[in-house]
Formats: structure tokens, C-alpha cells, sequence
């Protein structure tokens, strides 16, 4: 039973990359020859450009380039960028690392910080408390989260100079040791990984409200609370894990926000990830790169809302008892 | 508990393993050991001992950028920030002297012309070595003229007319040129790679993806040892270079994510040095404390362009036949204020500019004798004594043509839609409109370049662009108006016999003030004709930080050159020299932040613990919601 | 965002009719600050050259300057004044907000509708379409788009629209489905009545406000999406627009200089752009599902 549901979701995470492929595939192609940009160079000739489309395959039929396409990108061949040369995955691999430390860090921060207000917010409903919180996550959720990168550098790298604004380590310095390394890095993460966390706050904590004050009227609750057990104990032992749940489905939900935040705050703080690349290919119009980030971002909004599907699916009760 | 606490840990561990794969992919071959300091922080504490202790006591000096080479292999190269690295890296030929900007000694020691000019003899000086120990010979030289001036991107066109070199022997170097190219002497921009290394690379890896290995072997001061793209570029002393080595040991290039960050960085005193600095922020920094700033001309202009194409070369051109009427052309010159334009556009960090060759070029220079000085009255004269007059919507026209053209500007570069705005106000003083279009480069790019049955059809009145020329020699900049180069270069399609001989005549020339009057001659014939009105020399602009560089004595040339002779000349860059005791490094200031920010988390979850633990055990009844 | 979260559960609608509307809106705090914002968004991004003090690509040598009496928010990196910069890049962000959510709302209809009625072949495709969109990232997906077209004003409105009809689509399939086997539908098939008529006069009139609530939020992430594009530079480099004065700012070195005046209003603005709209959009969603009202 299990077997045949996970089936069907991977088999549909699967139909979504194709789609992505054929998607970027045919949007290139779309704008014309690709090699209309290289054309550009001041001393091609036609004889180059020619032999530049043997070279990438461009006189070959449209669906003999598509399957040379998804045969490239199952061996992680994503073309080469066109302004550094080098293979755009390997700019790529550099990068991904970076982004997941950022979007983790900002995930685990906007999950536990909106969980801890949303828990507030509901036991105290209708209150100033519960006004106020609300108030601010709707500020984040409406602020663009690039403008609050921008005010935090304002704030706390030029006015008051105490974190740098921008990078992930001060340039040119050697460590003396791994840890050291580390904690330059945290220090250049802090501003970046709270405005993603701003960013994402909003919706954790609007979940977790409405899904806590669902479970606290619950019968059971009630039950707990008639056998004489403190408020802290109803509420942390048995509320809260059994609002916990949504939380995990809206994580999934997020991941696709969750990219385009990361690209806009990795610009703005010069975080080397895939954010900035895909900037740094927007400028350039860089293509290649473009398609490659596209293709990385997709895949792992795709791999994450399957992995968030699973846990999902383990972690309810409800859904555990069919 | 299990459930929630699952997702938790879940989270944690690909966070985790996030922290470790950054930490693995972080700096990789990292040669260098840098010299830090413990920096006080914004509170007056001592920073805790982040970096590494102060070692050898080495001079680093530290140049930002917001735009790094995509590529160090010169074959491919296009950015014009690969020319900083390339020039310290190698040797041209004949390389530019910092103080006047002419010949001076590079790989060849000394050089001599035929009679008939057609011949240069080039005698390198014996027992040059490459940083790899190997020799330095005609070879290479040879090679590098042939492969990198007939192939590289950037350096095609300087090779154009040597028809054959021979190699007599490992010291002698002969060029023969089809006519006399004085660019032999004074211009052959193309670096001398090590035949041993770049000669063994079939041509088509590099054209294509080759990389060199580092270190980048070659014959100047310093060679790349270090190179992360988007990072760092690191370059060491050259162990054989043969003449007296600078006071850095070290010189690095740190790519920042934007201008905005540089200037910071500069602030912060984590960089020394920065070669291009936005007009918009020259006069701030110029304010600050420990900072100073310069700037200098280059061979570089901004010009308003007129379709010049005629009929029997462009047949299906577009543009307003009025465009084409030469009186138009110079009333419109007398209509604009370029000293408006340069104060308000570029803040006044530009240069004002008088005609196609720019004033930077000293020794063939001088101030045209027709300059079109700021006279709107003079302009409306001119055209009124044409006929041309006003019609209902105040723009002049004459036989069914009117005074209305396109204006096309890059979006791209700000400060010319600025000017172009600027200049369709001016004009309006006069009865000519211009209607601005704010385009792409590439959209502007193939209205220039449109062709049609295999013709020329450009397809524009006007438009705003610049172009950039070499450091001594100035043939680049006057052939993009000759007719040879309609379909190549000329974006302007001017076509004039006189000036194409002029042309011709002053790159054979190689007497300095013969030449010079030869060129003055050619610049009246624009001036009267203006395919181009040049409207600014673009500047150099720089800053560094006075606590970190000595007393900076400006090359190339001397006394009105830039701080370090960017991009031509090394000399500029072993000129200087760093303030005795500076350290490079970080200031400390961040670790205040972390600092903070553990002691934010620390008391608030002490702050957590002590409530719990005084309202434990306490019994308030749960307010349950209905 | 909760635009796909809030599930179009039983139809049909809540409050009766107009007075109902009235009073959510004018009654409650929210739906005063809603209305009172949009409405003066519109009149500024109607009247916003005529109330600007100075022309807004104006340059001048006073280079981000700090507010002062002839420049009240203070002057951009060209010697623009900033105010009179905000009040025109107003107009972008209604048009680009209200066009793109429009055709996301008109795309999404029409999609959810045929799958939702037709069922079968059209409705799988459709899903699964549906599901692509709603799957894929869309800031990414707007971006590749956004730069092979190259931008202007229409593209811009394109993309957003073309991205972001999926969540509509998914409501309204919903709410198809349920209605399609209402005891009010199988009547009137049984009388012989046409597909067209049907949809006509029982499926469109109630879905018609779910739609009108859903397109109301897509507003809001219409302007949020058009300054997010303008920011990375896929603006129209025309116009001016709220997420282009960011752009420039931050191009520009504003934040290095502390040049405040130029960064905060911009990003207010669209804050408190997209805060009203979207309490406009809660307030309909709760009108139409009164469930709902007992949780917010």
C-alpha cells in the first residue's frame, strides 16, 4: 500500500523535472540560436559560426537535440556559461552549499522563532500580545525581503558597523584554524540569514496560531486539562507537537518562495550562491548559467516537496491509520 | 514529543551537513599566508583572534573591484579588468614608458627602423628569463605576434599589417609590414606569452575553454598564483624578474558583490586600493579621513553619433535624410553645453571633450582650432540662413524635411540617458528635436550592424556610445572613421577620402611631430564634417586609502597619469609603496557583532530558564477558547 | 501564498449581499485601512506627475542629499528628488498589479472551469499543468522568462500573469467540482439545458467571488513580484517603479552612503501597498466563507 503511494509521488516528481527540461529546453531555443550571442564577438566569421553549431549540436533535429539535452543533464553536463567558460555546473556545485546554509539557516530560525510565536499568539488570543505579533509578521510577510536586507546593512553595517555587509568571509585572510574559519563565516551569515528568516516568519507563525487554537479546542485537550495537568504541560506536551504538523507541510510550501528570497538576498549581500549566479547570469544574460540555475532551483523545490510529502505521511496519525 | 522532535533533528543534520560542505568547499588553493592584526572593535574591545597572528611582516597590497576577469586566458578575454592582471603579469614587445607613455624597453631592449620603414629589427636583451627558470626568446615573441595578434579577441588588429616576422636568431626579432605602421613601435599591444607553455595548446582549446596553470609563467614583476573567480586573484613576485622588484610582496584583486561594497570595503580598510570608482560617490570618498582620491584622463570619450552612410554604400538605410545635412550637424554642436552636460551628467568628473582624439594623447594633442563653444544664438543663425524654419510644434523643417530625429541611449550606462535627455532639452533652444530611446546594448548593437542583400543598412538617426582607445598610440581611435572600416567598427559609416588618406599616411609615420600635424589635420576635417560630437573624455577615477599607501606619484603619463598605470604599464604598480606599520586586514569590527549577538542568545535563554523555573509548579487555569 | 491554503470548501455564499460587503469593509479597521490606502494609491498613480514637485528624471549636482525643505525625502544618486520619484512609480505598480492579476485571474478561471467541469482527458491535463506551476519556484521561473523576453512594462505583466494563474485555477476547479453535482446542476441537465448555459448561469455566478477574493491576494503578489523583477534589473528600464528606485539605490552605493531617504520610502510603499490589498483579499475571503472568520 505504502509501496504503490510512494510510487505515485516520485513518478510525479519525475514527470515535473521533465516538464522543467522540456520547458528550458524549448525557451532557449525559442529566442532564436543561441549562437547568436557569440556571433556578436567582433571577428567571427561565418565559418566559426558555423562550426560552432556543430559543435553544440545545433544542426541536429529539434528532438535530436532535446535527447542530447536530457542525456547531457543526467550526466550533470549543464553547458558551458558564457562569459567564464568553465562548465556551469561546476559554478554551480561551488555555489549550492552556500545557498543551503543561508535557506537552512533562515528555515530552522523562521520554523522554531514563528512556531514560538504562534504558540503565544493563540494561548494568549485576542490580547495585545497576540495583536502585536500578528501585526509584526504581517509587516515581514508585505515587506520585500530585499528591502529589509538593505535596511539591516543600513542599520547594522554602515550606521552602527558591527557586522560586515556582505560576502561570506572577509576576503584575502588566512585562518588559523577550521573553527576560526567558521566563525566568520556565521558572522557574515547573521544579517543575510535574518532577512530570510523575516522573510519567512510571517507564514510560520499564522499557521502555527490557527493550528494551535484548532487543537486547543479540541476534546482532548480538555480531557488533559480535566485530570489536573498544568498549563505549561497541556500546552508544550500536547498542543503544541500535534500543531506542529501543517508546519510541516508548509515548509514545502515555502521552498518555492524560499528560492526566489534566496536569490533577491543573496544580491543584496553578495552571498555566493546560487542567488547571486543567477543574478550574475541575468546581467550578463548568460544563458547557460540561467537555464542551469532555473533547473537546480526547480529540482530541489521538486525534492523537497517530495521529501516534505513523506515526512508528512509518516508523521500523521491520521493519515498512518488508512 | 517524537513526531515534532523528528522534523527538528531532520532539519538540523541537513543544516548541518550545509555548515560542513561550505567549510570543504571554501578556499582551495590558497597559497598565500596573510599578515593580520587584532583589530579593536566599535565598543573599544580587543577583538578575540579570528585571524591568523601577524607573520613575516609581508606587504600586501589589497585592489578592489566589483567586476573580475571571467578569464585569464588572453585568446578569450573580453573584460577590460583581465588587462590590470595581464599587464603585470607580462611584457609587451615594446612596452609604454610611464612617464611620457611612449616606447620603452619591454622584451626588446632596443629596436631599429629601415629606410623604407617597412622593416623593424628588435634586439631583446640577453638572458631574460621566464618565472619558470626557461629563457625568453625571439620564439616567443614571434609565436605570440602570430597566434595571440591573429587570433585573441582583443588583440586581433594590431598584427594587421606585418606580413612575415623572422627569428635570426634567439635574440633578434625582424617585422616586415606591407606599408610603414608606426604601431610597430608605439603600439604593438600584444603581450609575449611563453611559446613552451601556450605553443603546446592546440589553437581551438584556446579559443575555446583552456585555462593557464598556475602560476601564470611570464616575464613581469608579478605572476598570478592565486585565482578564484568571483573571489580572489592573488599575484607573488616574479623569482626572475630582471629589474628592481617593487616594495609588495603580494599584490591581490578582491571581487566584491557590487560598486556599493567596494567603496565599503575601502571604508572598512579591508582593501588599499580601488581602480574605478562611480562618479556619483568621487566627491564623498574624496571627504573621508584616510582617503584620497584621483582623477585622471584616459583615451577613452562619450559621443553623439550621425548615420553618415551614403546612398552608394548603405542603400537601404533608415534614418532622416536631415541627419546627413552638415550645417544641421554643427548647429546642433553649437547648441549643446557640453560643460553643462559634464557637470551635471558626470558631476563634473569628466573632461570635456573637443573632437575625436582626446586630449589624454600628449603628444599628438592639441585644442582644434573650431571647438563649437556653448552659442545657441549661433546655431539658430545658422539655420535660419539655411532655411530652415519653425514650424506649429517649434521643431524647424525645410523642403518636406524636419529637424526630428531618433536619439537612441543604452540603458545600460545612466549617465548617457542622462546626457541624452540633457541634449534634447538643448535643442529644443534651437528647433531640433530629439526623441530619446532608451534601448538595450545588444538592440542598439544591431541597429548598427543591420544589414540587408549584403549591404550596410543601419538603421538609426543618432545615438550616445563611447569608444576606448589605446595608451600611446591613437590609429585605433581614428580608423573607426574611415571608410575601410564601414562593416567593421564604424558605427557612424563616415566616408571621406581625404581623411582615409590622412589615415593611412600617419601610421607610417614615425617622427613624432610630423605625425602629430598629419592627425591635427584629420581632426579639423571631423570637426568640420562631425560624424561624431564628442561630448566628454571619460575619466579615470580612484581612490586609496592614505593610511595604507605612501605619497602616490601619478604615471602614465607623469604628473597627469593614474595612480598605478592600470592596465598599461607595471611600473606604476612597483612604484608604490605601503606606510610603514599598516597592516592589511580586517579592522575587527565584525567580531563585535558575533560577540553581541552570542551574548543576545545567551542571556535571553538564561532570561527563558529563570521564568520557567520560578513559574514551575505553578497551577493558572488554561483559558480554553470556544 | 494561503491563496492555495484556503480550501473553497462548501460554496455558496455567506453574509447576504451588499450590506454585507459594506460592513467588512467600513466596519471593520482592516477594511478601512484596505480601502483608504488603494484608493489613495489610485489617485496618486492617476494624478502622480501632476502632484510631483519636480520632474522626476530631473537630475541636478545635489547628489544624495538627505531631506531637506526643497527636497522632502531627500535627492538619488543623480540628484533626482525622491519623492517626486515615489509618486510617480506608482502608476507601474498599480498597472503592473492590477493588469497581471487580472489575467492570472481570467487564465486561471478559465482553466479551472474546464477542468473542473469537463472532467476527464481535459481535467488531467489541466491538473497536471496546474500542478507544474504551482510546483515550480516562481521568482526563478518569472526570471528566465522575464529575461529571454526582453523587459518592458508588457512583458513584465505577461510573465507575472502567465506564472501565477495556477492558485486561482485550483480554487476554482475546486469549487467546480463541488458545485457540478449540486442537486441544482443535475437538474437543470436533466431539463436539457447546454453545458454553456449552465456554466453560465449556476457555476460562474458562484464561483464568480472566490475568484474575485483569490484574484484580490494575486494583486499583492503581482506588486510584490514586479518589484522583486525590477530590482534584479528585469524592470522596465522606461519607467520608474518602486522596485526600480530600489535598484538604483542599491546599485548606486545608497546604502554605503546611509542614504536612507532613498531606501526606506520605496519599500514602505510597497509594504503598505501590499498589507491593504491583502487585507482586502482576507476581509472577501471571509465574507464568502464565513468558516473562516472565526479563526482570523
Amino acid at each position: 500500500m505504502t509501496g504503490r503511494w510512494l510510487f505515485t509521488k516520485v513518478g510525479a516528481a519525475v514527470l515535473t523535472l521533465i516538464f522543467v527540461l522540456i520547458f528550458n529546453f524549448f525557451l532557449f531555443r525559442a529566442i532564436g540560436d543561441p549562437t547568436t550571442q557569440l556571433a556578436r564577438l567582433p571577428g567571427a566569421t561565418d565559418k566559426e559560426i558555423e562550426q560552432l553549431k556543430s559543435d553544440y549540436g545545433l544542426d541536429k533535429p529539434l528532438l535530436g537535440q532535446f535527447a542530447d539535452y536530457v542525456g547531457d543533464t543526467a550526466t550533470l553536463d549543464l553547458g558551458i556559461s558564457q562569459n567564464t567558460r568553465e562548465p556551469v555546473w561546476e559554478e554551480i556545485k561551488d555555489a549550492l552549499p552556500w545557498t543551503l546554509l543561508l535557506v537552512g539557516t533562515g528555515t530552522l530560525l523562521a520554523t522554531l522563532i514563528g512556531a514560538w510565536m504562534g504558540v503565544k499568539a493563540a494561548t494568549k488570543r485576542g490580547t495585545k500580545t497576540d495583536d502585536g505579533l500578528l501585526g509584526f509578521s504581517l509587516f515581514t510577510y508585505a515587506a520585500p525581503e530585499y528591502w529589509i536586507g538593505i535596511i539591516l546593512i543600513l542599520l547594522f553595517a554602515v550606521a552602527w558597523p558591527i557586522f560586515p555587509a556582505g560576502q561570506q568571509v572577509t576576503p584575502g585572510v588566512e585562518f588559523a584554524s577550521w573553527f576560526d574559519e567558521a566563525l566568520d563565516v556565521v558572522d557574515h551569515l547573521v544579517l543575510p540569514a535574518t532577512a530570510m528568516t523575516l522573510m519567512l516568519l510571517g507564514q510560520y507563525f499564522l499557521i502555527m496560531r490557527s493550528s494551535m487554537v484548532d487543537v486547543l479546542t479540541e476534546d482532548f485537550i480538555t480531557v488533559k486539562r480535566a485530570t489536573g495537568l498544568s498549563r505549561e504541560r497541556v500546552i508544550n506536551r500536547h498542543a503544541v507537537p500535534n500543531a506542529l504538523l501543517p508546519l510541516v507541510t508548509l515548509s514545502a510550501i515555502q521552498f518555492g518562495a524560499v528560492a526566489g528570497g534566496a536569490i533577491t538576498i543573496e544580491t543584496v549581500f553578495s552571498w555566493p550562491g546560487l542567488g547571486e549566479l543567477s543574478f550574475n547570469a541575468i546581467n550578463d544574460k548568460d544563458f547557460p548559467m540561467l537555464q542551469g540555475t532555473f533547473l537546480v532551483f526547480s529540482v530541489g523545490v521538486i525534492f523537497a516537496n517530495l521529501l516534505a510529502d513523506i515526512l508528512y505521511f509518516y508523521l500523521d496519525p491520521r493519515v498512518q491509520s488508512r | 514529543m517524537t513526531k515534532g522532535a523528528v522534523t527538528v533533528v531532520l532539519v538540523l543534520v541537513a543544516f548541518g551537513l550545509a555548515l560542513v560542505a561550505t567549510g570543504a568547499s571554501g578556499q582551495d588553493g590558497t597559497t598565500a599566508d596573510g599578515t593580520t592584526a587584532d583589530g579593536t572593535t566599535a565598543d573599544g574591545t580587543t577583538a578575540d583572534a579570528t585571524t591568523a597572528a601577524p607573520s613575516n611582516d609581508e606587504n600586501v597590497l589589497r585592489i578592489g573591484w566589483a567586476q573580475d576577469p571571467d578569464t585569464l586566458n588572453p585568446f578569450v578575454g573580453q573584460n577590460e579588468e583581465d588587462y590590470t592582471v595581464w599587464a603585470l603579469n607580462w611584457d609587451l614587445p615594446i612596452n609604454f614608458s610611464p612617464k611620457t607613455l611612449g616606447p620603452a624597453p619591454g622584451i626588446a631592449e632596443s629596436w631599429e627602423v629601415s629606410d623604407d620603414r617597412k622593416t623593424v629589427t628588435m634586439k631583446l636583451a640577453p638572458d631574460m628569463k621566464w618565472s619558470d627558470g626557461k629563457p625568453i626568446t625571439s620564439k616567443d615573441v614571434k609565436w605570440s605576434l602570430d597566434e595571440l595578434g591573429g587570433h585573441g579577441v582583443l588583440f586581433a588588429g594590431y598584427t594587421s599589417s606585418i606580413t612575415r616576422i623572422e627569428t635570426p636568431d634567439p635574440e633578434t626579432v625582424v617585422i616586415h609590414t606591407k606599408r610603414p605602421d608606426a604601431r610597430v613601435i608605439g603600439g604593438l599591444f600584444v603581450y609575449v606569452l611563453p611559446e613552451h607553455i601556450w605553443g603546446k595548446v592546440p589553437l581551438k582549446q584556446l579559443k575555446g575553454q583552456y585555462q593557464p596553470d598556475l602560476p601564470i609563467v611570464g616575464s613581469g614583476p608579478y605572476v598570478v598564483t592565486e585565482y578564484e573567480r568571483r573571489k580572489i586573484i592573488t599575484m607573488e613576485r616574479n623569482p626572475n624578474w630582471r629589474g628592481e622588484p617593487g616594495a609588495y610582496d603580494k599584490v591581490q584583486f578582491i571581487k566584491y558583490g557590487n560598486q556599493d561594497a567596494v567603496e565599503r570595503a575601502l571604508d572598512l580598510g579591508e582593501i588599499d586600493l580601488v581602480r574605478e570608482v562611480e562618479s556619483s560617490s568621487y566627491a564623498r570618498l574624496g571627504e573621508q579621513d584616510n582617503v584620497s582620491t584621483r582623477r585622471s584622463q584616459t583615451p577613452a570619450y562619450t559621443q553623439l553619433s550621425f548615420n553618415m552612410c551614403p546612398e552608394r554604400l548603405c542603400p537601404d538605410a533608415q534614418f532622416n535624410p536631415a541627419v546627413q545635412d552638415r550645417t544641421v550637424r554643427q548647429a546642433i554642436a553649437y547648441a549643446v553645453d557640453r560643460n553643462k552636460l559634464n557637470e551635471i551628467a558626470t558631476r563634473g568628473t569628466s573632461f570635456v571633450a573637443n573632437g575625436i582624439l582626446p586630449s589624454y594623447y600628449k603628444s599628438f594633442y592639441e585644442t582644434p582650432e573650431q571647438t563649437y563653444p556653448y552659442d545657441p544664438d549661433q546655431a539658430n543663425q545658422m539655420l535660419d540662413d539655411a532655411g530652415w524654419e519653425l514650424n506649429d510644434d517649434g521643431v524647424r523643417e525645410k523642403n518636406g524635411e524636419t529637424l526630428s530625429f531618433d536619439l537612441y541611449v543604452r540603458s545600460e550606462s545612466p549617465f548617457t540617458v542622462q546626457m541624452a535627455k540633457l541634449i534634447a532639452e538643448m535643442t529644443q533652444d534651437i528647433g531640433v528635436e530629439f526623441n530619446v530611446q532608451v534601448v538595450s546594448t545588444d538592440k542598439l548593437y544591431d541597429l548598427t550592424v543591420r544589414s540587408e542583400n549584403g549591404k550596410p543598412a543601419p538603421d538609426f538617426d543618432t545615438f550616445i556610445w563611447g569608444w576606448g582607445g589605446d595608451p600611446y598610440d591613437p590609429s585605433f581611435l581614428l580608423s573607426i572613421l574611415t571608410t575601410g572600416e564601414i562593416g567593421g567598427s564604424s558605427d557612424s559609416f563616415y566616408s571621406n577620402a581625404e581623411y582615409d588618406k590622412l589615415y593611412r599616411e600617419q601610421t607610417g609615420i614615425f617622427d613624432t611631430e610630423e605625425r602629430k600635424a598629419v592627425i591635427q589635420r584629420m581632426v579639423a576635417i571631423t570637426q568640420r564634417d562631425l560624424p561624431y560630437l564628442v561630448l566628454t573624455e571619460d575619466p579615470q577615477l580612484q581612490a586609496y586609502r592614505t593610511d595604507r599607501i605612501q605619497a602616490i606619484k601619478p604615471v602614465c603619463p607623469e604628473e597627469t597619469g593614474d595612480l598605478f598605470c592600470d592596465q598599461v604599464s607595471y611600473d606604476g604598480v612597483l612604484a608604490l609603496e605601503p606606510v610603514a606599520g599598516a597592516s592589511s586586514g580586517e579592522t575587527g569590527s565584525g567580531n563585535a557583532g558575533l560577540a553581541g549577538l552570542i551574548g543576545l542568545i545567551v542571556g535571553f535563554v538564561g532570561g527563558v530558564i529563570v521564568t520557567r523555573m520560578r513559574s514551575r509548579g505553578q497551577n493558572e487555569p488554561l483559558e480554553i477558547p470556544e | 501564498m494561503s491563496a492555495g491554503t484556503i480550501t473553497a470548501a462548501t460554496g455558496g455564499s455567506g453574509a447576504s449581499g451588499a450590506s454585507g460587503v459594506r460592513t467588512l469593509l467600513f466596519g471593520t479597521w482592516r477594511g478601512r485601512f484596505g480601502i483608504g490606502v488603494l484608493a489613495l494609491t489610485i489617485f496618486v498613480a492617476i494624478f502622480g506627475e501632476l502632484l510631483a514637485p519636480y520632474d522626476p528624471t530631473a537630475s541636478s549636482t545635489d547628489v544624495l542629499q538627505s531631506p531637506s525643505w526643497s527636497h522632502i525625502l531627500g535627492t538619488t544618486e543623480n540628484g533626482s528628488d525622491v519623492f517626486s520619484q515615489l509618486l510617480v512609480g506608482t502608476r507601474v505598480s498599480v498597472i503592473v498589479g492590477f493588469a497581471a492579476a487580472l489575467i492570472s485571474a481570467v487564465l486561471g478561471s478559465i482553466v479551472g472551469l474546464a477542468g473542473g467541469y469537463f472532467g476527464g482527458w481535459t481535467d488531467r491535463i489541466l491538473d497536471a499543468t496546474e500542478n507544474w506551476f504551482l510546483v515550480i519556484p516562481t521568482l526563478p521561473l518569472m526570471i528566465v522568462l522575464a529575461r529571454v523576453l526582453n523587459p518592458s512594462l508588457t512583458v513584465l505583466i505577461a510573465v507575472i500573469g502567465l506564472t501565477s494563474w495556477a492558485g486561482t485555477g485550483r480554487i476554482v476547479r475546486a469549487q467546480v467540482l463541488t458545485l457540478r453535482e449540486r442537486a441544482f446542476v443535475e437538474r437543470a441537465r436533466a431539463l436539457g439545458a447546454g453545458d454553456t448555459y449552465i456554466i453560465r448561469t449556476h457555476i460562474l455566478p458562484n464561483t464568480l467571488p472566490l475568484i474575485f477574493a483569490n484574484t484580490v491576494l494575486i494583486v499583492a503578489v503581482a506588486i510584490l513580484s514586479e518589484a522583486a523583477l525590477a530590482f534584479l534589473g528585469l524592470g522596465d528600464p522606461t519607467q520608474i517603479s518602486w522596485g526600480t528606485m530600489l535598484e538604483n539605490a542599491f546599485s548606486s552605493g545608497a546604502p554605503s552612503a546611509g542614504a536612507w531617504w532613498y531606501v526606506v520610502p520605496p519599500g514602505l510603499c510597497i509594504t503598505i501597498l501590499v498589507l491593504a490589498v491583502s487585507m482586502l483579499g482576507f476581509l472577501f475571503e471571509e465574507y464568502i466563507n464565513p468558516r473562516l472568520r472565526e479563526v482570523a
